[in-house]
Formats: structure tokens, C-alpha cells, sequence
């Protein structure tokens, strides 16, 4: 292991990095400064089948099957805002930007990606590659929707880019959205460009005792805690004030974005909207959790692991056809609990679809759904 | 793949007539078309290309489709998936003899109201499905100009915009999950009701993928709800750049209306002369503007849209008073493809799309290229997205006129693709613009898209020379490091 190391470490000497918190210790941590560099990474790793972990913030790093890299690929370099055009309503990102940032900036401008709130230290690749949506969703529909192009390093070390930078466009397969939820098993997620919406004049969080069917006409978001529901609106000041009095409870003029769960554990229950009043009545009273009503998610904080509980859990979700991922959790727990569940159907043709791209499976192997 | 030279007369092949002994067997004889009339009538779209047809099948169920697939595999003969043939692109046209799978009786809906989803057959046609969802105050949220007519397994395949995409996506935007028969004719389940379904989101590539990976039998789409409130604003103008202005300064204030249209002088006389909606024929430009929602923000962004049009010198602003009004200036905007006949008896809209902010410019361009070609044109376009359907009449029995045609849409293409755009914003390559990939892919690229393509159909059963320019999968980069001694 360690000549293997020493001799990664003479071959990729031009792109090694600092270590990174939370990152094996064994592996060899590279943090190219360009999609080409990245290419050579990967298509030296690609050449001698060396696993490759991509890590962004590690903010999403609890989400699918361990990976046991060999190399570590940090987005840390790739962390410039490429082009941002506020009156097309676009913009270009490469992978280790911090979500934060770009938000922050884009607000100059009022202007929002629609990422996830609260988003640590959560890079746009990282969520990106997790699939991972904020609460405006019920609005503005999930991350996919706002991938328009995208710069993919393949495993083999190939740079694909796919879609154009244009907020409506047919050209070509939809490979944006594909690698949206991929996990890197297509390769790294090097640069995409996002479509953008203006943000609103009024920004209020209505707070509620109890549930309402809809909430009022598309709300920007709606959470259901166990004993509160927050409703989140945008719009023009008139707007909001109408909506507010429709709802009643009390309000904030801001929005008021609650903070990541408490627990050991972290899940996400996803399932058709209309079960999620049914699938609320089966969680344990000690767990706390974020519905998300018209999305059909539950976000779950668990403080006391039982392995027994979630797997009944598990089944009553996935016989209704969703799904109850682990979102985070202690090392030990993967080996109890798969992070994903049972596998979707049509496994053969995402096995033959992640081939084409890596052929080696070097990129976060494991990491998808059934092994892949 | 292709069995025969096209010189061949299909009728009288021996594998034909067992072909169509196969397909009746299965279907019976009223639902199997293979007399000439027929094969002719389906051998286009709403395009100008003429493809070859070997048979029309006109399935009722997924089963059917699947054997259908199953016997055409077995003959080694093509597959060409159709919905109500209004693509534009030559999605449609059948290459070479193929077996065409005509999918308008597959008719169901199920509506989940709780969830606002539908599973909808491949065959419904757009408006009906919002027809069908209305009562639930519910609707799905593609309008192609086609609603009427198109179905929503083409707009599953093209990833079909319309107007009210501005704000809404496009399509695949509002796809939960595809039921689609594979290559091998097995039946798979993509997606599904849940949210991000796990695994990789292969849903989402076979939405636009104009039916060259599978035949997507029913959808599961997401539906909207009916906005409470609506405002249907027309904006006339002098000059085309006042009324890009106007476009770009009313998302510049901070709103994405549901609807941004725009249309020059010359197709808002062809369209005024065809529907009577009191458009001004005398303006360089009418931008049409809707905005829906919450009747308190339907008024304020009203105003807005007013506002910022009066300070970008609208010579008229008119506000529909009623639904009707609204409905008759949206007929005008819908009819603007059918007002052409009466001009010209041929047309070739065209769709590309650029930055919004490039609008002006690339106009300019398009009426150079017209001008040069010695043909009318007129634009009418969905302006808040930046996707052009620069349209020309012709008369397709005028000598040469054709290559003038597609010399000048090739040219309009290039522009468009120079300015930062791109080759289609909802209407699809298809045949007509597969071989302009090449402008906005590289070989690499091109390979990639190829290779993705080879995963689902590797015979290429599917819908075959579509998309992609021939020999895309040419391109073999080998390893871009040798394989070396280094460890």
C-alpha cells in the first residue's frame, strides 16, 4: 500500500492537495485546477482501475455505499464562477463553488439557483451529483430543472459537455440532467451552467398551528414540522399581504429556513405527495422531521438507531412505491442498513449506461443504487 | 440493419408480405396499413421530408407494442415511433422502410389528484388532457401551438415547449415517469411517483430523445394548477429592439411571466388578416405578455408589464378585458403557423434559440439571410425564452426553391449558434438539423451522445439516422495516458 501511495504521489504530483478533514487517510488527495487536469487524473486512475473518490464540501459524503479510494479527487480548485449573464438568466459554475457563495452573490443582482437553503458547506457539483433539491422546490421544481450545460470529466478521462447555455433548448440528449443525482458514476461534474430566477420583492414565513389542504395557490415552500407548519411566500408586497390573511398564524417578513435535523442519522423519505399524511403517523415520536407536502420528501433526524425500526419503515415506504435513503450516518450503520434499499428496476441498462462513460467503474464505485 | 436497397419495390419482397402477415396476425387486418395510400400518408410529418414506410401498426395496448417491436427486431426492419405527426424536425420520417408504430389509441388517463399527477397514455392529445383535468382545477403545463393536434407521447419524445414554458420548463420538466418498451421489447418502468427516484435519472434522457431509445407507451406527468387570476397584456411597437427592451426589462424588474410572445410585422398581418383580433398591423412588433397567479400579484405585475412597456415607447397597450379577449389573442398567437397558408402553400418554421439578450441582433441577421435568399419571411417567437421560429413561405413547385430554403435555414442556424445559442429550443433535430451538430458538439461530444444512445439500442432498431450526424460513433480517443510503467 504504501509504495502504491508513494507512487501515486510521484505521478500525480502536479495536482496533490493539502488533506482534507474527513478524507481516508490512506488515499492520495489531488486537487486539480482545471477540467483538463482533471482529465489527466482520471484517465491515469482509469488506466490502472485506482478508485476515486470525488469530494466536494463533504456535506453529502453520508449518501450512498462506502466508497474505499485509492485517490481522492478534490473539487477545491475548480471554484471560479465562469460567467454569470443576470439578463439571460444564467449562469456558469464550475463544480467546487461553494453554494453559499454563489447565492450570496447572485443575490447582488437579486437573483437565486434555487439551491438548497441551508447548504453548510455544500459545493454546486456536490449537490448537483446528489440530486439534492432546497425547500423552494415545490415552486421552482428540483435541481435537475436548472441544469442547462455541463462540462463531465468521464471516468476514462474524456471532457463531454452537453446542453448550451440557453434556458430552453432540444439539442442533443439531456445529458445536464442526467448527471443530476448521479453520484459521480458518470465521472466529474466538472462546470455547469444553471438557469436562474429573479428573487422576489417580499420574502415572509407564515407560521401555522395546524395543516391546510394546498396552501393557498403554489406557495414558494411549505414545511411541516411535528408541531408547526411554516409556509413560504414570494412576490410583490400586495401579494404577500393578501396571501398572509388568507392563511392566518403568525408571520416573519424573511424566510425563515430551519437548520439540519438533530439526530445520529439522517434519512429522506421520498413517496408520492398523497402518502404523506399516512407515512407521518409511522414515525417514531423520539424522531424529528421536515414533511414536505406537493414534494412528497420527509426529511428525518434519528436520534435512537434501530436497525429493526427503519427496515419495517423500508418495507411499509418502498411497497408504495418510494424510497428511504440514508442521508447520514455513523460508519457502522451502513453495514446494518443499505443506504439506498432495494435497487430500481432496469439496473441492467443504468450498468450499461455508467460503461459507456466509465468503463473501468473508477468514479465513486459503489456509490449508486445495487452496487453500481 | 436495412434489408434492402430503397430502389427495391417494398410490395413486392417476400419479407414484406411475411411482415404484414405477422403484424395482422397480432392486430388483426383493420390495424395493420400497408396499402400505398397509406404508406405515403404516414411517411411524413408536419415538416417537409418524405420518408419510406414499410407498414403502419396501430397498437391499442403497451403489450401490442412490445411484440410489434419483437417482430420488427426479428425482420431486422426499423422502428418508427409516431404520435399525431406535427413534429417539425422530420422526428417522424422513417428513413428507410420501417415499421411505423402509431401510437394515438392509447388513450388512457388516471388522474391521482391527491398527488396532481396523471398516467397518461401516449396517444392523448395535449388538450385534451387539460380538458380532462380541468374539473380538478388542474392542468399540464407544455402548450405547444399544436395542442390541439399533438399528442403527449410527441411531447414526451421532443420534449415539447409552448408558450407558457417561459415560467413553467419545458416538458421534462413536467415528467415523473415513462413506461417504455426496450429494444428487446420488455416493458420498463423509468421514474416514478416518488420524488428523485434512486439511481441514475434515465427518465430524463429518454424525454427528448425522439424515439430513438424505446417507445414510450404512457407518462406519468406532473399537473399544474389553474392560476385564480390571469391578465393578458398587447404591446405594439415601432421598432423591434423597443419591444426586446420591454422583454428584457420585465425579467430585469424581477418577474418571469407566464407568457412573453413576440411577433413582427409581417406575421402579425398574416395572422391579423386570418383571426380579426384587432392586432396592429401597422406596428413593427406586438409583444404579448400574460401573467397568472394570485389576483393581487396578477394586478401589480399588470402594471409592471405596462410600466416598463410605456418607457420603452409602446405606441398602444391594450388589456384584455375578459376571458374571451384573452382567448382571442392567443388564438391570434396559435394561428400564426395556419395564417401562413394563406400566403404561401408551403412553409418551414424554424426554431433555434439564443440568449435573450441577442434577440435584436440576431433578427437582423435572419432578415439579412431572407433578403439574400430572396424569400418572405416572418418571426414569431417566444421572446422571454430567446427561441426564434423564423417562418418563410414558399411555394414548394418553384424551381430551385427548396435548396434556397435550406441553404437560408442552415445559414439562420449558424447565426444563431455564433450569437451563443443553439439548434432547437423545443421542436427537436430530428432529420431536419442533425447534420448541423457538428456547430454546437465536438467529435467528443457527439461520441458521447452516440454511446448513450448504443446503451439503450445497440442494433439501432429505433428510430435509426435521427439526432445524430452518421458516424458520430466514429470517434475513439483511446487512453488519454498510455498505459504506462509508472507504478
Amino acid at each position: 500500500m504504501t509504495s502504491l501511495r508513494s507512487a501515486l504521489q510521484r505521478r500525480l504530483a502536479a495536482f496533490l492537495s493539502d488533506p482534507i478533514e474527513g478524507v481516508p487517510d490512506e488515499a492520495v488527495v489531488v486537487a486539480p485546477a482545471t477540467l483538463a487536469d482533471a482529465a489527466e487524473v482520471l484517465g491515469a486512475a482509469s488506466a490502472h482501475s485506482l478508485p476515486v473518490l470525488v469530494w466536494g464540501g463533504g456535506t453529502h459524503q453520508g449518501m450512498g455505499g462506502r466508497v474505499d479510494p485509492a485517490i481522492v479527487l478534490s473539487t477545491a480548485r475548480l471554484n471560479s464562477i465562469v460567467d454569470w449573464q443576470p439578463d439571460d438568466l444564467t449562469v456558469v459554475v464550475e463544480a467546487g463553488v461553494r453554494v453559499r457563495d454563489l447565492e450570496d452573490r447572485l443575490a447582488e443582482r437579486d437573483q437565486t439557483a434555487v439551491l438548497p437553503e441551508v447548504p453548510g458547506g455544500a459545493t454546486v457539483g456536490g449537490v448537483v451529483a446528489a440530486g439534492i433539491s432546497g425547500f423552494r422546490r415545490l415552486r421552482y421544481g428540483p435541481t435537475r430543472d436548472r441544469m442547462l450545460e455541463v462540462d463531465l470529466v468521464t471516468g476514462d478521462g474524456r471532457i463531454v459537455r452537453g446542453g448550451g447555455r440557453v434556458v430552453k433548448n432540444v439539442t442533443g440528449y439531456d445529458l445536464p440532467r442526467f448527471v443530476a443525482g448521479s453520484f459521480g458514476s458518470l465521472g466529474l461534474i466538472g462546470r455547469v451552467c444553471l438557469k436562474l430566477w429573479p428573487l422576489s420583492e417580499a420574502r415572509r414565513t407564515v407560521t401555522l398551528v395546524n395543516r391546510q389542504p394546498g396552501y393557498g395557490y403554489r406557495p414558494l415552500a411549505v414545511i411541516e414540522a411535528r408541531h408547526q407548519v411554516r409556509v413560504y411566500l414570494a412576490g410583490t408586497s400586495a401579494e404577500v399581504e393578501a396571501r398572509t390573511a388568507e392563511l392566518g398564524g403568525s408571520h416573519e417578513d424573511e424566510w425563515l429556513w430551519p437548520g439540519p435535523l438533530e439526530g445520529s442519522v439522517g434519512l429522506s423519505l421520498r413517496l408520492a405527495p398523497r402518502l404523506l399524511p399516512e407515512i407521518l403517523g409511522h414515525i417514531p415520536s423520539s424522531w424529528s422531521y421536515q414533511a414536505l407536502p406537493g414534494v412528497g420528501e420527509v426529511r428525518i433526524g434519528v436520534r435512537d438507531f434501530d436497525a429493526e425500526t427503519l427496515r419495517a419503515l423500508r418495507r411499509w415506504v418502498e411497497s408504495r412505491g418510494g424510497a428511504l435513503v440514508l442521508t447520514n450516518a455513523p460508519a457502522e450503520v451502513y453495514d446494518a442498513f443499505d443506504a439506498w434499499g432495494t435497487a430500481p428496476p432496469g439496473l441492467d441498462l443504468q450498468r450499461r449506461l455508467v460503461a459507456r462513460f466509465d468503463p473501468d467503474r473508477i468514479v465513486n464505485p459503489g456509490r449508486l443504487p445495487g452496487g453500481l | 440493419m436495412i434489408p434492402f436497397s430503397r430502389a427495391q419495390p417494398v410490395m413486392a419482397s417476400v419479407w414484406h408480405v411475411t411482415l404484414v402477415r405477422e403484424l395482422k396476425d397480432l392486430l388483426g387486418e383493420e390495424r395493420v396499413l400497408s396499402d400505398p395510400l397509406r404508406r405515403h400518408v404516414y411517411g411524413k410529418d408536419g415538416g417537409i421530408r418524405r420518408g419510406d414506410v414499410a407498414v403502419v401498426t396501430l397498437p391499442a395496448t403497451v403489450g401490442e407494442v412490445a411484440e410489434i417491436v419483437r417482430i420488427a427486431a426479428r425482420h431486422e426492419i426499423p422502428v418508427v415511433p409516431r404520435g399525431a405527426g406535427t413534429g417539425l424536425a422530420g422526428g417522424a420520417v422513417p428513413t428507410s422502410p420501417s415499421v411505423v408504430v402509431s401510437l394515438t389509441r392509447l388513450t388512457e388517463i388516471e388522474v391521482d389528484t391527491e398527488s396532481r399527477t396523471a398516467w397518461v397514455g401516449a396517444g392523448v392529445l395535449n388538450l385534451d388532457l387539460s380538458e380532462h383535468t380541468a374539473p380538478f382545477g388542474l392542468h399540464f403545463a407544455p402548450d405547444p401551438s399544436s395542442q390541439a393536434a399533438c399528442t403527449i407521447g410527441g411531447n414526451v419524445a421532443n420534449n415539447s415547449g409552448g408558450p407558457h414554458c417561459l415560467a413553467e420548463g419545458s416538458t421534462v420538466n413536467h415528467v415523473l415517469a415513462v413506461e417504455m418498451v426496450n429494444a428487446t421489447g420488455e416493458v420498463l418502468m423509468l421514474g416514478g411517483d416518488a420524488p428523485d427516484p434512486i439511481g441514475l435519472d434515465v427518465r430524463g434522457i429518454v424525454v427528448g430523445s425522439e424515439g430513438t431509445l424505446g417507445i414510450v407507451t404512457r407518462a406519468l406527468v406532473k399537473l399544474t394548477p389553474n392560476p385564480p387570476a390571469a391578465r393578458t397584456l398587447l404591446a405594439a411597437y415601432e421598432r423591434v429592439e423597443d419591444a426586446a427592451a420591454t422583454v428584457s426589462g420585465i425579467i430585469a424588474a424581477g418577474i418571469v411571466p407566464a407568457a412573453l410572445e413576440m411577433m413582427d410585422q409581417p406575421m402579425t398581418i398574416a395572422v391579423e388578416r386570418f383571426v380579426g383580433a384587432g392586432f396592429p398591423t401597422d406596428a413593427a412588433a406586438v409583444l404579448l405578455a400574460e401573467v397568472t397567479g394570485h389576483p393581487a400579484a396578477v394586478t401589480a405585475e399588470a402594471e409592471l408589464v405596462r410600466t416598463v412597456a410605456e418607457s420603452n415607447h409602446a405606441t398602444q397597450i391594450r388589456v384584455a378585458a375578459d376571458q374571451a379577449e384573452r382567448d382571442l389573442l392567443w388564438k391570434g398567437r396559435k394561428a400564426a403557423f395556419g395564417a401562413v397558408a394563406q400566403l404561401a402553400p408551403d412553409y418551414y418554421l424554424h426554431d433555434t434559440v439564443v440568449p435573450r439578450t441577442k434577440l435584436v441582433d440576431v433578427l437582423v441577421k435572419v432578415y439579412e439571410i431572407a433578403d439574400r435568399y430572396d424569400l418572405a419571411i416572418m418571426n414569431v417567437f417566444h421572446a422571454g425564452d430567446g427561441n426564434l421560429h423564423p417562418l418563410m413561405a414558399f411555394d414548394a413547385s418553384e424551381e430551385g426553391v427548396l435548396d434556397r430554403v435550406h441553404a437560408a435555414a442552415d445559414e439562420v442556424a449558424r447565426v444563431c449558434v455564433e450569437a451563443g445559442g443553439s439548434l432547437s429550443g423545443e421542436h427537436g433535430i430530428g432529420l431536419e438539423k442533425r447534420d448541423l451538430m457538428p456547430l454546437v458538439f465536438s467529435e467528443v461530444d457527439l461520441d458521447a451522445q452516440a454511446r448513450l444512445v448504443e446503451a439503450f439500442d445497440p442494433n439501432k432498431l429505433f428510430n435509426p439516422d435521427k439526432v445524430l450526424p452518421t458516424g458520430s460513433r466514429c470517434f475513439d480517443l483511446g487512453r488519454p495516458i498510455p498505459e504506462g510503467t509508472w507504478i
